[in-house]
């Protein structure tokens, strides 16, 4: 069965980490993005079409949290998996309130990784999905065709 | 202090009768004694705090008794009595450590005042040797919390400068597993040598996370989330989640509890990970198809347990130890030595206690106790 890739985003500012985790995607046939900050993130997001955000929360300058909220703002549909390295589980959970899929531990199981980067992949079309039903539905009610 | 006898030793019967009818008259209890020897004798049946004892007697005399009731009875006071001429011998045995000294003859008044005193002198260290050891404890306990506190920060930053690093190995590793399992890499030369050092990496980098991980939730306070605590609810439901490893060595748990339900406030999933880390260690502690017992008694205002199990037990130089962080027997990868560390952190936490006892080759029972942490009304 061919899949078809995900759009991933990483940031992180850890550079290197982002380089090998994306090596890892990419080499599972994901197709990878990376940022090193959260502005890069925002303008990633402006011009690629991304499905799935995984977001490490401690970053200097903007955090993750900061950059979650905006990603939100911005493009509600994009799926955001958060990362930490630091215990800050309470600070997960606040993003998960904030509208994040999940979170996951640093360093993170990569099966686990990808579960959830699948999951939050098919939260997203599911929506997408509906959201193109719901348009539908509007334009025959429109055009008068109910 | 009122259990305690006087104890008047003189070898002239009528003197010492007079005083001890005289003394019993004012409620004094009190046990006599003729000579130095009877008196020891004496004070090392009875429970005894004042001697009031004649200086000039046949056999030992009053100062030899005061220097062995001092250096066998320190907690002890002399009062001596010397003849009226002899206030010399008084004054050596003050020095020798007496309390005091009365010239013969004396007055009862007299007496009795210098024995009350000797008692509040006696009472008076006590309750200084009690305040000194109490410093020492909390002394003790400060040391110990401060550096709880400074390995919390200490931790929480090691973790994080750890975990960084170990997620790029992590990635580095796993790519290197994925591009060596890729059909363009599958003929090439000592392959299976790679695979294997690329999983000890992988299994070396669980290892450490571990750790971290473990380190981590100690670091990190959690806030209470206080709600109802059904206790035999969640020991089921440990039970459960541990059904596998319990099948594996045959293990039976008993769950018996001694009264009523009472449902407390605490913080369940707190008090989950306490069940599921003693729980798990007694299963590793017991020898196949043996049983771990839980006994569960309601308080008026918490919970007891005691899980018990009838496994290898604890060598007792260990029991002191057992809490300390890194502490573990286990072979080395096998167990991190942050269980009963982090396990202790959330007892007190939730202002509980925790405590165990064991046998070498007996088995090991841990006693746990949760309060309710809801308000008073």
């Amino acid at each position: 069965m061919i899949s078809i890739p995900i759009n991933i985003l990483l940031v992180d500012d850890e550079k290197d980490f982002v380089e090998m985790l994306s090596l890892r995607l990419t080499e599972k046939k994901e197709s990878v993005f990376l940022a090193n900050n959260g502005k890069e993130c925002l303008e990633i997001i402006e011009k690629e079409s991304i499905d799935v955000i995984i977001l490490d929360l401690k970053m200097p300058g903007m955090d993750g949290i900061q950059t979650l909220k905006k990603i939100k703002a911005k493009s509600p549909l994009i799926e955001v998996i958060m990362l930490t390295g630091h215990g800050t589980a309470e600070t997960a959970v606040d993003g998960m309130k904030l509208g994040a899929f999940d979170y996951l531990l640093k360093p993170c199981d990569f099966d686990t990784l990808v579960q959830k980067l699948n999951a939050a992949r098919k939260r997203k079309e599911d929506q997408e999905e509906r959201i193109r039903q719901a348009e539908a539905k509007l334009l025959l009610r429109r055009s008068g065709v109910i | 202090m009122e259990s305690s006898k006087l104890l008047i030793v003189d070898d002239e019967e009528n003197f010492r009768n007079a005083i001890v009818r005289r003394l019993k008259k004012r409620g004094h209890a009190l046990i006599e004694a003729d000579c130095a020897e009877s008196a020891l004798m004496s004070m090392a049946k009875e429970s005894i705090d004042v001697i009031v004892s004649d200086i000039k007697m046949p056999g030992m005399d009053g100062l030899s008794l005061l220097a062995q009731i001092k250096s066998q009875y320190p907690d002890c006071e002399v009062i001596l009595l010397t003849g009226h001429a002899n206030a010399t011998d008084g004054v050596s045995g003050i020095k020798q450590g007496a309390f005091d000294y009365l010239s013969k003859p004396i007055s009862l008044d007299h007496l009795i005042n210098k024995i009350n005193h000797a008692r509040e002198k006696i009472s008076r260290r006590k309750a200084e040797e009690q305040e000194a050891l109490f410093k020492e404890s909390i002394k003790h306990k400060m040391i110990a919390t401060e550096r709880l506190a400074s390995l919390g920060t200490l931790s929480a930053g090691v973790a994080h400068e750890i975990n960084n690093p170990l997620a790029i190995i992590n990635e580095a590793c796993g790519w290197m597993q994925t591009i060596l399992a890729s059909d363009q890499m599958k003929s090439i030369p000592r392959k299976n040598d790679l695979d294997k050092a690329l999983s000890k990496i992988e299994t070396s980098i669980v290892r450490a996370r571990n750790i971290t991980h473990h380190l981590l939730q100690f670091s990190r306070k959690p806030d209470n989330i206080i709600s109802d605590v059904n206790m035999d609810l969640l020991i089921t439901e440990t039970i459960q989640f541990l059904s596998k490893e319990l099948e594996k060595k045959n293990i039976h748990i008993s769950v018996q509890n001694q009264s009523n339900p009472v449902v407390i406030g605490s913080d369940p999933s707190q008090i989950r990970q306490v069940l599921l880390n003693l729980l798990t260690n007694a299963i590793h502690a017991s020898f196949p198809d043996e049983f771990i017992e839980i006994f569960i008694s309601y308080k008026k205002n918490g919970v007891c347990l005691e899980i018990k199990d009838y496994g290898e037990g604890i060598p007792p130089e260990n029991l002191n130890t057992v809490f300390e962080p890194f502490f573990t027997t286990k072979a080395p990868g096998e167990g991190t030595g942050l269980g009963l560390f982090v396990i202790k952190g959330i007892v007190e936490n939730l202002k509980g206690t925790i405590s165990l006892t064991s046998q070498l080759g007996r088995g090991t029972q841990f006693s746990i106790y949760f309060p309710c942490l809801y308000q008073k009304e």
